[in-house]
Formats: C-alpha cells, sequence, structure tokens
C-alpha cells in the first residue's frame, strides 16, 4: 500500500485538487441532500436544520403516492412533460444535426459561412434564448405574424406561451438551441467514412437510401450513442430557456410546460418544501441511473471506453 | 434524364434546401440584432422594422447603462467566470494528464466518480450548498453567500469533471516516448509534464478553457440562490432583475441580450478552429 502510493505519488499528487472539490462540492452535498430527503425541513425547521424531525420515508411517500398532494400532482405533470420533452428534443437534435451535417458534408461555395451559421445559436447563452424566445413566441409576436401574415400557413394567431402549446414552443427554441453540437459531431464523423465504401456500395448498384441505411447510419452510431447520453442528462436537468421564457420566480410554465427542474426549484426555493425537494432529486437521480444503464445495456457494442 | 443531369438535380436542390435552414436558422439572432436598435412600442405593435436606426442603437446601449447599472452584472460575471475558468482548466488539466498517462489504484475509481457527478440533479447538491453556506456563516461568522468565492467554489468543482474527460482525451492522444526521451535527458516528472507535454496539449487547453467559459456564462440555478445582492450577482441574475424593474422596455432587454452575447461570439469567432477540434475530438473518440 505504502509502496503504491509512493510509486505513483505524482500522479496522486495531480488527481488530489480534484478529490478535493469534488468531496467539497458534490460528495458531501449529496450525503447531505439524501439526509435532507429523510428530515423535515420547512420554513419553520430552516433555522437549525440539523435539529430539524427525522421522518424516515415519508417525505418519498408525500411526493410519489400521497392522494392528497398538490406536490405530488405537480411533480408527476413535470416528469411527464420532462419525459415529453427529453425524447423530443433527443430526436430532434438529433434528425435536425444529421440531416444538416449531411448536406454540409459536400463540396460547394460557401460552405465554410454555411457551417458557421449554423453553429451560431450554439453561442447564445441560454437564459438569452429563453428571454428572445418569450418576445418571439407572444401573441403579436414575430413568429405568430410571420406564419399568419406572410406565409399564411395559420389562419389565425397560436397561443404558444399558454395552454398546451407551451411545451411544443419550449422543445421547438430548446432544439434550436442544441442542433448545432449535433451536427458538428455527425459532420466530424461523417468525414471519417472512406470513399470507398461508397463505391464499392454504388458498383453493387446499391441506391442512395440503401447507402445511407448500410453505410452511413452504421458508421455513426457510437456518435449517436454519445449524443443520446449527452441529451439524456443536459435536457431532464434542464432549466434556463424555460425559466427564463416565463419568467423566474413568478409562476414559471404553468403546468403544460413544467419541467422537473421549474418544478422542483419552485417548490424548494419558493414554496419551502425542501424535504420533498431532496426526496424529489433523489428519486430523479435513481431515474436517470437507470435510463443510463438502459442506455448502456441499448450500446454496448457500439461504445468503446478505453 | 441522364445519370449525370440527375446528380446535377440533386445537388442544386440539396444547396437549396441547406440555404433555406440556415435563414431559418440565423432568423432569431438576425432578429435579435435587429429589435435591439428599434423601440419598445414598436415591437409591441409588430412595427419594430421600421423604426430601426443607428441613433436607437446608441440610444439604447445609453440607456440601457443607465437604467440597470448593467455593467456592474458584466464585472461580476467576468470575475467569477474568469477565475472560475482558471482554476477549473488547472485541475483539469493535472487529472486529465494523470488520468491519461498513469495506471494507477483507483484511477478507474477516480474516473467513473467524476462521471457519475454529471448524473445528480443539480437542485440535490444546491439546497445542502445554500444551506452548508448558511451554517458556516452562523457558526464561524464566514460569509460564503452572496460572495465572490461562495459562486466559484461550488462552479470549479461543477464545471471540472467533464473538462478532465476532455483533457483526458486531447492528452492520451499524445506520445509517451517524447516525455520518456526527456525523463532520460535528466527532466524531473513535472519538468518533462511542463516543458514537453504542456506545449503540445495547448489546442485541447484552448478548447476545454472556451468549453468551461461558455458553460459558466450561462450558469443560471446557482447564482440564483447563491447570490442576494447586485454587488455579486452575475448577469443572468442582473438581467432578470431588469425586466422586472424597466417593464416592457423590450428594447433596451434585447440591447441587453445583444451586448452579452457579443464577448461571447467574438471567443468563439477567434477560437472556432481549437473549439471545434476539441469538442468532436472528446465526443467523436469516446
Amino acid at each position: 500500500m505504502k509502496k503504491t502510493i509512493k510509486k505513483y505519488s505524482f500522479a496522486y499528487l495531480l488527481i488530489l485538487p480534484s478529490i478535493i472539490s469534488l468531496f467539497i462540492v458534490q460528495v458531501i452535498p449529496s450525503l447531505q441532500g439524501l439526509y435532507i430527503s429523510l428530515i423535515k425541513l420547512n420554513q419553520f425547521t430552516f433555522k437549525d436544520f440539523l435539529k430539524a424531525p427525522f421522518v424516515g420515508l415519508q417525505n418519498y411517500f408525500f411526493i410519489l403516492f400521497d392522494p392528497n398532494s398538490m406536490v405530488r400532482v405537480g411533480l408527476l405533470g413535470a416528469i411527464r412533460n420532462s419525459a415529453i420533452f427529453t425524447i423530443c428534443v433527443i430526436s430532434g437534435t438529433l434528425v435536425m444535426g444529421l440531416g444538416l451535417a449531411i448536406l454540409l458534408n459536400q463540396n460547394f461555395k460557401g460552405k465554410g459561412l454555411a457551417r458557421t451559421l449554423l453553429l451560431l445559436p450554439w453561442i447564445i447563452p441560454t437564459y438569452i434564448v429563453g428571454l428572445l424566445a418569450s418576445f418571439m413566441y407572444s401573441y403579436d409576436g414575430i413568429i405568430n405574424r410571420v406564419l399568419v401574415n406572410i406565409l399564411h400557413i395559420l389562419p389565425e394567431p397560436l397561443s404558444w406561451k399558454v395552454g398546451p402549446l407551451t411545451l411544443v414552443s419550449i422543445i421547438l427554441i430548446t432544439i434550436w438551441r442544441f442542433f448545432p453540437m449535433t451536427m458538428l459531431m455527425y459532420l466530424a464523423a461523417l468525414q471519417g467514412i472512406s470513399k470507398d465504401y461508397y463505391e464499392a456500395a454504388e458498383i453493387d448498384g446499391a441506391n442512395d437510401l440503401q447507402k445511407f441505411w448500410y453505410i452511413t447510419l452504421p458508421f455513426l452510431k457510437p456518435v449517436t450513442a454519445m449524443m443520446i447520453l449527452y441529451g439524456l442528462i443536459q435536457h431532464i436537468y434542464s432549466f434556463n430557456i424555460a425559466a427564463m421564457m416565463f419568467g423566474l420566480g413568478s409562476g414559471y410554465p404553468g403546468k403544460w410546460g413544467d419541467l422537473i427542474m421549474t418544478n422542483l426549484m419552485r417548490n424548494s426555493f419558493s414554496l419551502w418544501q425542501y424535504g420533498p425537494g431532496g426526496a424529489a432529486s433523489i428519486v430523479l437521480m435513481l431515474l436517470v441511473l437507470l435510463l443510463v444503464m438502459v442506455w448502456l445495456k441499448i450500446f454496448k457494442d457500439s461504445i468503446t471506453i478505453e | 434524364m441522364d445519370y449525370k443531369t440527375k446528380r446535377k438535380i440533386k445537388r442544386i436542390a440539396s444547396q437549396v434546401l441547406l440555404w433555406i435552414a440556415v435563414i431559418i436558422v440565423i432568423f432569431p439572432i438576425v432578429y435579435l440584432v435587429a429589435i435591439s436598435g428599434s423601440t419598445s412600442n414598436s415591437i409591441r405593435t409588430g412595427t419594430e422594422f421600421q423604426h430601426i436606426s443607428i441613433h436607437r442603437y446608441i440610444k439604447n446601449f445609453i440607456e440601457m447603462q443607465k437604467n440597470a447599472n448593467f455593467f456592474n452584472y458584466f464585472k461580476n460575471s467576468l470575475i467569477v467566470i474568469t477565475i472560475t475558468t482558471f482554476i477549473a482548466l488547472t485541475l483539469s488539466i493535472f487529472a486529465g494528464y494523470a488520468l491519461a498517462k498513469f495506471k494507477f489504484p483507483g484511477s478507474n475509481l477516480f474516473g467513473i466518480t467524476m462521471l457519475s457527478t454529471q448524473l445528480i440533479p443539480p437542485t440535490l447538491i444546491l439546497i445542502p450548498m445554500y444551506l452548508i453556506f448558511i451554517t458556516i456563516q452562523r457558526t464561524i461568522g464566514l460569509q460564503l453567500i452572496d460572495t465572490y468565492y461562495g459562486l466559484i467554489i461550488p462552479y470549479v468543482a461543477i464545471f471540472t469533471p467533464m473538462s478532465i474527460w476532455v483533457m483526458r482525451g486531447f492528452f492520451a492522444n499524445l506520445p509517451s516516448e517524447l516525455e520518456e526521451a526527456a525523463r532520460i535527458d535528466g527532466c524531473s516528472r513535472f519538468q518533462a509534464f511542463r516543458l514537453i507535454m504542456l506545449p503540445l496539449a495547448t489546442p485541447g487547453i484552448i478548447a476545454t478553457g472556451i468549453f468551461i467559459f461558455l458553460t459558466a456564462w450561462d450558469e443560471l440555478m446557482l447564482a440564483s440562490v447563491l447570490t442576494t445582492s447586485a454587488k455579486v450577482q452575475t448577469i443572468p441574475i442582473g438581467i432578470r432583475l431588469f425586466i422586472g424593474r424597466i417593464q416592457n422596455r423590450f428594447d433596451l432587454t434585447m440591447m441587453a441580450a445583444l451586448v452579452i452575447t457579443i464577448p461571447v461570439a467574438i471567443i468563439f469567432f477567434a477560437l472556432q478552429k481549437y473549439f471545434v477540434q476539441g469538442m468532436t475530438a472528446g465526443a467523436v473518440k469516446g
């Protein structure tokens, strides 16, 4: 033991600062979060939280099964919304990213310009995206005006920010913000596919669709797998766009567009429901862990972790 | 129709499609730039494009600063995020190098723990963090809420794990022979790292640095809980208060949004090559 530490002392020295910061900010608070989920912590016990009464799994029961709890209704609705949101955003960014990467992956004049312009949404901070979206989606906003008055696609303006369309509008703007990264990854992967495969397929008489299905897609599987995992973690915990679109603090998106994070932040910090908030965070983490395991099962063969 | 014409039509069609997509994608950004030089009333009534002028841009810019003390938030963001980027980058260079070049007992555990922190919901650590900060202040009188370092400490730890993996990818691609040669020539471990590996990893370091900077520039949730006064509040909080304070000044809000985006855009365009290279290298190699 002493010998190995000495042998690798340089390596241990290098990771030591990261371990310390990991402990202070991730490990200890996580354990504390677990503890908070087991105590009754609200505005009355908050002042001295170490003395708050221990209630066991009561918070978990409260958020998951208690038929009288409004928090449960709100949270389950938010989980449903977040599930729809995450699935739609991941598939949307994958489809849009792949489509545009394929269009970009040919030689033509202005290719560099097109690529740079398509990457632009990526550099807009997400809270600005939410703010801008809230202007654009308003009833008299530019989106309604373009759709109704200029393109004549709709007979009358839609209410994007209130009612059932709320989630759709958050999904659309989130796809807009996040597709450039997927596009870039796909573009890099496409450039790594040797032309020989396509030429051989052409000689065998394959059409475009067959080439895409049997050559391009299998080659892109590792990137797709990484992007799904990345999207899963990023979008389940999505907060900024929805929060800024609907104004932090006041009401948030309402039941039609409430996501897990907007719901948890409101319950914890505006309504003083720290205990249930902690319990919900733990449940959420287990849920994400489960999803990652499913992901591993599906993509086991296409991912190599050195 | 012969094969050649068919191919040509396909080519033209795909380019038309691409440029249509480009127009749709950049439309919101053009709109942002345009209306920040328009008037509030015209944005509300849908005549914003008729009132854009250079004069308006200047006027909105000055009014925005006057009404909201905007550059105070800008300064806070810049201080917090520059220090965060510097520390987090240093930690990830060290740890990334260690993970890439040494196979020490516990290296797998360390790597996996780092990755699994990404699964923790931000709310799980945010509530305890807030309580710990308050408890520290009550017991030993050290104020952490509403201070620069009260924001920098969590930021560093939150942005480090991903960066370690990106840095690890870069170091893993560098040949170890150079380092061994330097060791034979009498360099110490640290000298070999500093003189040989570090310069070679510069593109990766720049890419990781931009990655941390951009992510931190975008952070809203922690800042909204851990800061309470304009003294340290960062831009996303500032702009939120700004909307509340001068209600319905869409033009000023959009001017602020434009000003916030400009430094990010400059960094991105200046270092685009490294950034794109870094992001793809990290992910494609998995």
